[in-house]
Order: C-alpha cells, then sequence, then structure tokens
C-alpha cells in the first residue's frame, strides 16, 4: 500500500501534469466547436511549441520568455496552415468525418517527420523558467515550474472566458459553435473564424508544450500521447466551456498519476484508454454536460 | 381482424408529448391512413411503431403479438416494414442492389453462406435478382436498374424506396409521406401504385400530408392533431367532421373536399 | 404486373451504367497491377522487394475495404491485429517450432476472438469516438509489444522467422515468395469478392447507405458491423503473419500507428469502397518506395503527402477515375 507522502506527491505532480491536458483539451474544443471537427493533429502542436523554444533558446540564445512568445506565434502559424491547405478545401467539400481525421493524422506523421529531418529525433529540454525549488511542503516537493503551469493556465483560462464572452470575434465563434448556418446568415466570416479557431487552438497546444518541456522533455515523438490525454481530458470536460475543460484535465491528470502510483508507470496509457472507454460508455456528454452535437 | 392495434401509445420529449393516448386499429388488408397539420406527430407515431423509438406509455400490438418493447429488426422481421419521410437509399448501391437488399428478411444465409454457395444460396440469390426486377418493373424502374441510385430522380428515389420495402414481403407496410415532394402527376403514379399494392394483400398504414391523396385512396382515415388523435372514420366522414375541419381542412387548401 | 406510366422522361441514351461489380477502367488496373508482378519476376532486384510488401499491404487493404469501405465505418487501428498476427507467428514458429500454415491460422483465431470482445463494446461509439478508441486500440497494441519484453523481445523484435511452406516445402526464393503472396492475395481477393456479392455483402454496403434504412429492412446494423469489423482483423492478422513469414524479421516499428496511416494510403490511393481499390492502391503506393528511395523517414513524408493530396483532391481514389471519365464524356 502506497503511503500518503506518495500519494500526496503524485497529487502534486497529477494536478501539473493535468493542467497541460487540460490546456490541449481547450485546443480540441476550440476547434470542434467552431467546425465539428475534432483535430487529431493536436498533439504535434504541443511537441512543436516546446521544440521551436528550446531551438530558439539553445541555437539563437534568444531569452527564454521571448523565445516563447516567438514559439508560440510560430505554433499559431503552422495551425492556420493546416487549417488553410488541408482543412479547408475538405470542409468546402463536406468531405465526410472519416476523412478528415485521416487528414489531420497524415498532418501529424508529416510534421512529426519533418522535425525529425530538420531538428533531429533527440529528446530535448530546458532549464525551468524560475532557478530553484523545488519548494517542500513536508515530504511533497513542488517544483516551481508548477506554479508557472498553475499560473500561465488559469490566465489563459480567465482570458478565453473573457474572449468567448466580451469580445466580438468571440461571441461570432460562439455563434459559429452554435450553429455554423444561421453564422453564416447572419454575416459571421464563417471560414476566417475556423482560420482564428486553429491558431487559437494552436497556440493554446504550443503554451502548454513549452511549459511541461522543463518537466520533461520534448521530443518529437510526444504528441501523440499528448493529444490522445489532452482528447480524454476534453471528452471528461465535454466539449463547452475552457474552465470545464481545464478541470477534465486536472481530474484526468490526477487519475493518471495516482493510478501509476499502484500499477506503474508502464500502465500509463493503458490507464486513459480505460479512462477514455469508461467515459464513453457511460457519460457520454462529458461529467458537465457541454455542447451535445452530432459527432 | 387487426393486424395492427394501439393502445393509449404516448411519447413525451421532456414535459412535451409528442404522441398523447392515441388508439387506434389497422383492420387486416385495409388501407389505412393517418393524416394531420404539420407536427401533429405523426412521424413519432411511426417511429414507435415500427421500433425505431420507445414509447412512455401505451401499448402496440401486431399480429396478435405485443411488440411495444420488441426491438426494431425483430419488429421488421414480423413483417412490419416502414419506409422513411426522408428518402433513406443505400448510397453507392444500385437501384436493383438497393431492391435486392429489400430481400434481406424474406431470404437467410450469413457469411459462411456466402463463401461456400450451397445450391440453395445460389437458387435464392437468383431468386433476389428476379424478384428485384419484378419489382422495379412494378414501380415503373426496370430500365434504371443498374444505374447508381443516387442518380435517381427524387420521386423515383421514393418509387424505389418502396419497391424496396416491398421485396421483405412486409404484412404491414409502413409509408411516410410518401407524397411529399412529389408532382401532380408522380403523386398520381404513386397513389396507383399504393393501391395496386393493398390490391394484392399487403395492408398499408400510410402518413400524409397530402389530403386530398388520402381521402381518394385510404379506406380508413384517423386524424392527429397537436399529438392527439381527433377523429377517426370513412373518408367521407372525416371530410364532414366538424373538429377535422376545424383542425385542418380549414387551415389547408383542399381541392376536393 | 403492368407498370403504371409514372416517369415520362426515358433515361438518356448510353446513361452512365454504375458499376456495380468492376467496369472495364478496373479490370485494366487489374492487369497493370499483374504486369508490374511479372516485371519484378523478371527484372528481380529491388522492385521484387517492393512488391511483395505490396502483396502483403494488399491483403491487409482488402480486409479493411470491408469495415471501411463496404460498411462504410471507420478503425484507425488495424494495426493492432497484424500486430497480434506477425508476433503470433513469429512466436509460435521461433519459440515453440509450429509449422509456419497452423501459426498463422491459430494467430488468424486469436485476432478474430480480439476483434470480437473489443469490437463488441468498441463499435457501439460514432464518429470521433469510435475513431479515438479505435486509434488507441492500435497504440495500446504497439505499447505492449514493445514494454512486453519476456514475449516481444521488446525494441530487438524477433528474427530468424521461417519463410511460408507446408511440410518440407518451404518458399526459400524471394520470387517464389512474390509468387505465393500473389496466389494467396487472389484467393484473399476472391473470398471478398464472394461475401461482397451476397445477401451478407449487400447488407454491408446498406449499413454504409443508411444505417436506418438498413435497419428499417431487417439488417442487423450491430451484428453486422462487428463481422465486419472481425473480417478485417482476420485479413490484417494474416498480412502481419505473412510479413513475419516473408522479411523473417519483425519489430514494433513495423506493425506501430505508421502502418495505420500507410494503408490508409494504400486504400484511399486505390479507392475506399471499390472492389479493386485496395490491390490498386496497395501496388501504387508501394511503389513510392521505389521513387523516394532514401530514408524511412523521407518515405513516410512522402505517404502523408500522398495521402493529404488524395484525401483532398481525389477522394474518391483511382478506381473511381473511370467512371469520372465516362462521367466527363456524356456531360461533353
Amino acid at each position: 500500500m502506497p503511503s500518503v507522502a506518495e500519494l500526496s506527491q503524485s497529487l502534486v505532480n497529477g494536478v501539473g501534469i493535468g493542467l497541460i491536458y487540460g490546456l490541449i483539451a481547450i485546443g480540441f474544443s476550440v476547434i470542434y466547436n467552431a467546425s465539428g471537427i475534432v483535430n487529431f493533429a493536436q498533439g504535434v502542436f504541443v511537441m512543436l511549441g516546446g521544440m521551436f523554444a528550446h531551438t530558439l533558446l539553445t541555437s539563437y540564445g534568444i531569452p527564454i520568455w521571448l523565445s516563447a512568445i516567438i514559439s508560440t506565434v510560430l505554433v499559431a502559424a503552422v495551425g492556420v496552415l493546416v487549417q488553410i491547405f488541408v482543412i479547408n478545401p475538405m470542409w468546402r467539400r463536406n468531405a465526410p468525418l472519416f476523412a478528415i481525421i485521416l487528414a489531420t493524422l497524415a498532418v501529424q506523421l508529416l510534421i512529426e517527420q519533418v522535425i525529425i529531418l530538420t531538428l533531429g529525433d533527440r529528446p530535448r529540454t530546458y532549464p525551468e523558467f524560475t532557478a530553484g525549488g523545488p519548494l517542500k511542503i513536508g515530504t511533497v516537493a513542488i517544483p516551481y515550474q508548477f506554479f508557472w503551469v498553475l499560473g500561465v493556465g488559469a490566465l489563459l483560462v480567465f482570458a478565453l472566458t473573457q474572449f468567448f464572452n466580451r469580445t466580438r470575434m468571440g461571441r461570432a465563434l460562439r455563434a459559429c459553435a452554435q450553429n455554423r448556418e444561421a453564422a453564416a446568415l447572419l454575416g459571421i466570416p464563417v471560414e476566417r473564424m475556423l482560420i482564428v479557431a486553429f491558431a487559437l487552438s494552436a497556440g493554446l497546444g504550443a503554451v502548454a508544450g513549452i511549459l511541461i518541456t522543463p518537466t520533461q522533455y520534448t521530443a518529437y515523438l510526444i504528441g501523440t500521447p499528448f493529444g490522445i490525454n489532452g482528447f480524454i481530458a476534453a471528452i471528461i470536460g465535454g466539449f463547452g466551456s475552457p474552465v470545464a475543460g481545464l478541470v477534465g484535465g486536472v481530474l484526468l491528470g490526477v487519475i493518471q498519476s495516482e493510478a501509476i502510483v499502484f500499477f506503474g508507470a508502464g500502465f500509463r496509457n493503458i490507464i486513459s484508454l480505460t479512462v477514455l472507454l469508461v467515459v464513453l460508455m457511460y457519460f457520454p456528454k462529458g461529467l458537465f454536460g457541454g455542447l451535445e452535437k452530432k459527432a | 381482424m387487426a393486424l395492427l392495434k394501439v393502445q393509449g401509445l404516448t411519447k413525451r420529449f421532456g414535459g412535451l408529448a409528442a404522441n398523447n393516448d392515441i388508439s387506434l386499429e389497422v383492420p387486416e388488408g385495409s388501407l389505412f391512413a393517418v393524416i394531420g397539420p404539420n407536427g401533429a406527430g405523426k412521424t413519432t407515431f411511426f417511429n414507435m411503431i415500427s421500433g425505431f423509438l420507445s414509447s412512455t406509455a401505451g401499448s402496440i400490438e401486431f399480429a396478435g403479438r405485443d411488440v411495444t418493447k420488441v426491438p426494431q429488426h425483430e419488429i421488421a422481421a414480423m413483417g412490419l416494414v416502414r419506409t422513411f419521410q426522408l428518402v433513406q437509399l443505400f448510397k453507392g448501391m444500385s437501384v436493383a442492389e438497393n431492391v435486392e437488399v429489400g430481400c434481406h428478411l424474406a431470404t437467410k444465409g450469413g457469411v459462411l453462406a456466402s463463401l461456400l454457395r450451397p445450391s440453395w444460396f445460389r437458387k435464392q440469390e437468383r431468386e433476389v435478382r428476379e424478384r428485384a426486377h419484378e419489382l422495379l418493373e412494378f414501380v415503373g424502374l426496370d430500365y434504371h436498374s443498374d444505374l447508381d441510385a443516387e442518380l435517381l430522380p427524387y420521386g423515383q428515389q421514393r418509387l424505389l424506396e418502396v419497391a424496396r420495402a416491398l421485396a421483405s414481403k412486409p404484412k404491414l407496410l409502413l409509408l411516410d409521406e410518401p407524397a411529399a415532394g412529389l408532382n401532380t402527376q408522380e403523386t398520381e403514379g404513386l397513389a396507383h401504385i399504393i393501391q395496386k399494392i393493398n390490391a394484392q394483400g399487403t395492408t398499408v398504414l400510410l402518413i400524409e400530408h397530402d389530403v386530398a391523396l388520402v381521402t381518394r385512396i385510404a379506406h380508413r382515415i384517423a386524424v392527429l392533431d397537436f399529438g392527439k388523435k381527433i377523429a377517426e372514420g370513412t373518408p367521407d366522414e372525416i371530410k364532414a367532421h366538424p373538429e377535422v375541419i376545424a383542425a385542418y381542412l380549414g387551415v389547408e387548401e383542399v381541392e376536393n373536399a | 404486373m403492368t407498370s403504371p406510366v409514372i416517369i415520362s422522361a426515358k433515361p438518356p441514351a448510353g446513361a452512365a451504367k454504375f458499376a456495380s461489380r468492376f467496369d472495364r477502367f478496373q479490370v485494366g488496373l487489374l492487369v497493370v497491377a499483374a504486369l508490374l508482378t511479372c516485371a519484378a519476376l523478371a527484372y528481380g532486384g529491388f522492385l521484387l522487394t517492393v512488391m511483395q510488401l505490396a502483396m502483403i499491404y494488399a491483403i491487409f487493404c482488402i480486409g479493411l475495404n470491408f469495415f471501411m469501405g463496404y460498411t462504410g465505418q471507420a478503425s484507425f487501428g488495424q494495426n493492432a491485429f497484424a500486430c497480434v498476427g506477425g508476433y503470433g507467428s513469429a512466436i509460435l514458429t521461433v519459440q515453440y517450432g509450429w509449422e509456419p500454415l497452423p501459426a498463422l491460422l491459430a494467430s488468424m483465431a486469436v485476432s478474430g476472438f480480439f476483434a470480437l470482445i473489443i469490437g463488441y463494446p468498441t463499435l457501439r461509439l460514432r464518429g470521433h469516438y469510435l475513431a479515438m478508441a479505435t486509434f488507441s486500440l492500435g497504440l495500446i497494441t504497439y505499447d505492449i509489444s514493445i514494454q512486453w519484453t519476456s514475449v516481444t523481445q521488446g525494441y530487438m523484435g524477433y528474427a530468424g522467422i521461417p519463410p511460408m511452406g507446408i511440410g518440407n516445402w518451404t518458399v526459400e526464393s524471394e520470387r517464389w515468395k512474390l509468387v505465393t503472396l500473389a496466389v494467396l492475395v487472389a484467393f484473399g481477393f476472391w473470398l471478398s469478392l464472394r461475401m461482397r456479392d451476397s445477401r451478407f455483402g449487400r447488407g454491408l454496403r446498406a449499413i454504409s447507405g443508411s444505417e436506418n434504412g438498413a435497419a428499417a429492412l431487417g439488417v442487423r446494423v450491430p451484428r453486422f458491423k462487428l463481422i465486419a469489423f472481425v473480417i478485417a482483423a482476420l485479413y490484417a492478422s494474416a498480412a502481419g503473419s505473412l510479413f513475419a513469414y516473408t522479411i523473417g524479421f519483425i519489430s514494433p516499428e513495423v506493425y506501430g500507428p505508421a502502418m495505420s496511416i500507410m494503408t490508409f494510403t494504400m486504400l484511399f490511393v486505390g479507392g475506399v469502397g471499390t472492389i479493386v481499390g485496395p490491390i490498386i492502391g496497395a501496388v501504387v503506393t508501394s511503389l513510392l518506395q521505389e521513387v523516394v528511395r532514401g530514408s524511412g523517414h523521407y518515405q513516410d513524408v512522402a505517404y502523408a503527402i500522398v495521402l493529404l493530396v488524395t484525401l483532398i483532391y481525389a477522394p474518391k481514389g483511382i478506381s473511381a477515375l473511370g467512371a469520372l471519365f465516362r462521367r466527363k464524356k456524356e456531360e461533353a
């Protein structure tokens, strides 16, 4: 039986990684709500965020805060390119759902291989944003990076909530989510909104990747596991509001890291999959309701 | 004898009653119609009878058996076969193949039979093709049989759906607004076909919006309004029924009234 | 029975006959594939390996086409069953000294059983959920093939897998391997045709056309989907085993997620839901390896790009081109 100390330590770890899953989940929801498409290449944005930031930091000596910003913008641009060159042509033609999913998977493979060919397949990491730490509370160690993740995550969710509720563009995106045809009739440029959604979503993924890289690492292949966990978090949260996505992520992160204490790290993916199947079978609308849509 | 007996059938979506306490009996061999304005709950009624939707209360009896909770495919296997208001053609299959799928219930054999092809199976496949051809001839689509079903004009897609349903040799054929979207000439042809199907011994239950068509061909008519049955009787009785005129005929343009 | 006159317009002369079986264009494509096989036999070399792999993937794709093409469902994790087939055959032959053929059949049985118990709950899902659940299935299997080292030997993989054969007769030469594989493809194709053109196959294709319509005519939709899933798994498993026997070496990478993408590329390039699509797609796409030699990474990039271009610009694949030409001619 694991000790209380072990369990509380893994609770902290779980919340940390869960916040990351939450950010990715919000990225999934932003695109899904605006277009009805689940972008299976979402995880690749996480990978790119870390890789770009690392390259800027180490190869060009740009300070981490600036590297992070540039990397986020670059990844958002990649998201826009994916939308314009892959998603939009298929979306216009009313391509079947599975073809679009497949296309996003192909995009993931393409980007991964291009990264291997250009930046290599070596895992990379860089120091935490704030040196020192970890903070010790009893036996539980909390790395400083945890507070960065928590702070940035909270800030982003707050900003997104404001964006969706207060700004014209945010409201237009929400209108697309509720009824695309009606939104188009109201004069909302739906395709441009999709570009915004992809940029936003890719940017969110990048931030997640930049934040997590110091505590783990980044490499070309981390996209898939992060993508899947983010998707599961989005399903738990129910593809609804940013807050729900973040809570879904934290729940998954905690379940996963507590379960690892009991079963061992090799079971990480199997645990995620089990959570996924349980949620899909018993809570098809997510734990917090959210938008019900024809999948 | 009643082939279909519906008692107190009710369906609520949340607080809203789409069907409220509907009872009716469809006699064997009859051509029975259910009419009502849009949103009267006709399709809900149909979906419950054919097992596509579960009922909130009430019972459905088909061919002497209670089918209220029976799964959809079993109801179909008992001989209660429906068509859809929005045509549900099998895209990517030819016109003939569409009707051949209709023979599903009237035939047997799965993967193993298809691989081994015993003589009974080959004979059956031949019969399926012949039957498909006959039925296409019956509805007048035989010279289109190799065409991709999707490429048929809308009116003919509806006829194809009727032929497909007939292929399963139903005891009771449920037609969901078969004349929707048809022009006068096509409606005329359809009416003729429905009457012929009925004359050959198949009981027909028809949901229709087109009152003129129904009063002309149906033996008996039930009228739904706001999810309730407000009248039932022969076409003449219905045409004279004050509540029906108020609720339905009054709003609709009636050509033959 | 006489028909009432309700349709005034007779069909236009030379109306597009729907290719309910083959059209001439598709037969032509098959002939080209056969000629390529002959060329490989004559010239040998690298083309021989390329065509061997093409045949193996063709078998995989014929099965996948049942589930994705005819039934209109999606599984992004069929590589899981190829993995079971490949490792099953490798372990049974190398560790336990089984004959290749019984090992292949036993692995198929195991795959079919897995497909049955996994498919039963999973196929209730729809759309994105089904896609993600099946995708995870492939990933989990890949993970297991790496982690469960006591059985799979992890990244090391299995080497020294014997070639196909029955009793004393084994297929040693590369040319005979290709011939055997081609015969097996033909056999698998023939079986698939028999299943397609029957009550069962029509039921499957009806589901892809309209689930409600099929259900109304008494097709037991969940059961049919499950059977199609199992059929796809059986073909995938056989392909996985054949890979092991042909190359003699397997590792987790062979059956990883990239395999899913590659086989999808083949199926979509050839034409999903068409009769000859799986074979044509497998052959054409495998030739890419001949064009893009370089490292495996460049090949993956090529696959991804070809898949994207196909999905965006030619979603019906090569096999449907014949119908397209005919339609164009009519319009002219």
